[in-house]
This record gives C-alpha cells, structure tokens and sequence, in this order.
C-alpha cells in the first residue's frame, strides 16, 4: 500500500493525537522516520513534551493551616 | 492499613479511618482543584466541599472503581460548574483544528520545566495560558497529562467517548503550546 508522502503538518497533527502511545502502523514508522530528519517537527515534539512538563511540575501544597481547615469544615458539617 | 480496609472503616463510622482517607488524598485533590481553578481559595473550597461529599456518600461507594476516580469526578464537576456560572472569564473559543498548528511557527525554548517552582514570572505565563483555555479542554488535559490517567479512566471521569476525549486532548495540547509559545520563544529570566 502506498501512502502520500507525509508534512511536517501531519507529523505535527500526529504528535498531539498520539504522544506518549507506541504505535506501529506503517503511517506511525513514516512518521517516526520523519521525526529523526526533521528538526522542526523535533522542535514541536519537544515544545509538546515541555508544555505538559511545565504544568506537572507547577505544583501548590497543603500546609498546616489548610488541613486543619479542612478538618474543622468537615467537622462542622457533619455534626449530627 | 489498605485503602479497602479503610473505606469499610470509615464507612461503619470510625473517624480516625476517616481522617486517614482524608489525608491520604487532600494533596492530590488540592492540587487538582488549584489546576483547574488557578485560584488557592477557590481550589481550597472544591477541595473542602469534594472532601464533604464524600463523607456524605461514602456509604454508598461499592469499591467498584477507585476512591481516586471518584474524587477527581467529583473535582472536575465542580470546578466546571464554578467555570460556568463565572462569565467574565474569557476563554479562546477553539474552533480551527487546522489553524491550531502553524509549522512556521515553531521555536526551541530554552526554558527548563524544573525551574517552575522558583519562576514567579513563569508560573503567572502558565497560568495565563491555560486560563484561556475552554474549562471542557482544560479538564480533558488536565485529568489525561499532567494526572497521567489513562484515556478510558478520562473519558469515564468526564462522560466522554474516548475519541472525543482524543479529539480535546489535541486541541489542548496544540493550544496551550500555542499559547506559551508566544512568550517562551521570546526566552525568560
């Protein structure tokens, strides 16, 4: 079967349909070969990873205070 | 003790079982809310209403899925109808799956992910970012990237199908990328 040579833009679209699963059609190996040759869909890819990267990583914690407000509201608002 | 045991526990009224579910889940489900609302207050009071509801209706969870579903349903319900009923937010309607992806405009940043906690500067851009983003597509990537739950455990949390839960995930994705873009590919202190 003979496919149209793929874009940047498909590798691109492919790259947010796809991240993180390991396929294996022969679309996905035209565009994993593409990715080793392209330094702009590499960029994208890499622009894509950091994105997600950059929200796991912003991160807020519970100190004291909250948790002991969330204890009391609990408390609170259960009473019989 | 194992979560089950906890849950049958609290459920026949044990409070220090309670408190232990309670604990064992209040930095995720903190986190979470403050992901969607980007507001402490706001994620404080999801965090605090999720935690009440599920005091309320622990004894009517069968175990069948897990605690932690359940919590980030609950989470995301919440959060939505909050985004809902708040209007003067403003969000980029998405609505040009061809448009969200221009190759010429694709740049290398040279900012690291590592360097968010210390970044005020970087967190206000991440925040600015996402806040233009539809609360539906924000959940959706939220949930699926950054909680590193599957697609199915996502779909099932948002009551989507799965294709539609992919079709929001690239949208989100290609979006938020878009939007940092704008900034990073100009470098940060």
């Amino acid at each position: 079967m003979e496919f149209h040579k793929i874009t940047c833009k498909d590798v691109m679209n492919h790259i947010c349909d796809n991240l993180g699963e390991d396929l294996d059609s022969p679309k996905c190996r035209e565009i994993k070969n593409h990715l080793e040759e392209c330094d702009c869909c590499r960029t994208y890819r890499s622009s894509i990873d950091s994105t997600i990267k950059l929200y796991k990583e912003y991160n807020v914690e519970v100190n004291d205070d909250i948790h002991k407000r969330l204890m009391e509201f609990i408390e609170n608002n259960t009473k019989p | 003790m194992e979560e089950k045991e906890l849950i049958e526990k609290a459920q026949s009224g044990n409070r220090q079982a309670l408190s232990e579910l309670i604990k064992n889940y209040e930095q995720t489900v903190y986190n979470f809310s403050f992901k969607i609302c980007r507001n402490k207050e706001r994620a404080e009071n999801t965090m605090q209403e999720t935690f009440l509801s599920m005091v309320k209706s622990l004894n009517q969870f069968s175990g069948n899925s897990k605690l932690s579903t359940w919590l980030y349903t609950v989470v995301s319900n919440h959060c939505l109808m909050l985004a809902r009923s708040q209007k003067k937010y403003e969000y980029t309607p998405i609505e040009d799956d061809d448009a969200l992806i221009d190759e010429k405009d694709v740049t290398d940043w040279s900012v690291s992910p590592e360097r968010v906690a210390e970044n005020n500067e970087l967190k206000a851009l991440l925040d600015d970012a996402i806040s233009h983003l539809e609360p539906e597509y924000r959940v959706v990537f939220l949930l699926r990237d950054v909680e590193g739950l599957s697609t199915e455990e996502t779909a099932d949390i948002v009551k989507l199908s799965v294709p539609a839960v992919k079709s929001r995930l690239h949208r989100a994705r290609a979006f938020l990328r878009n939007e940092l873009n704008k900034s990073l590919k100009y470098g940060i202190s």
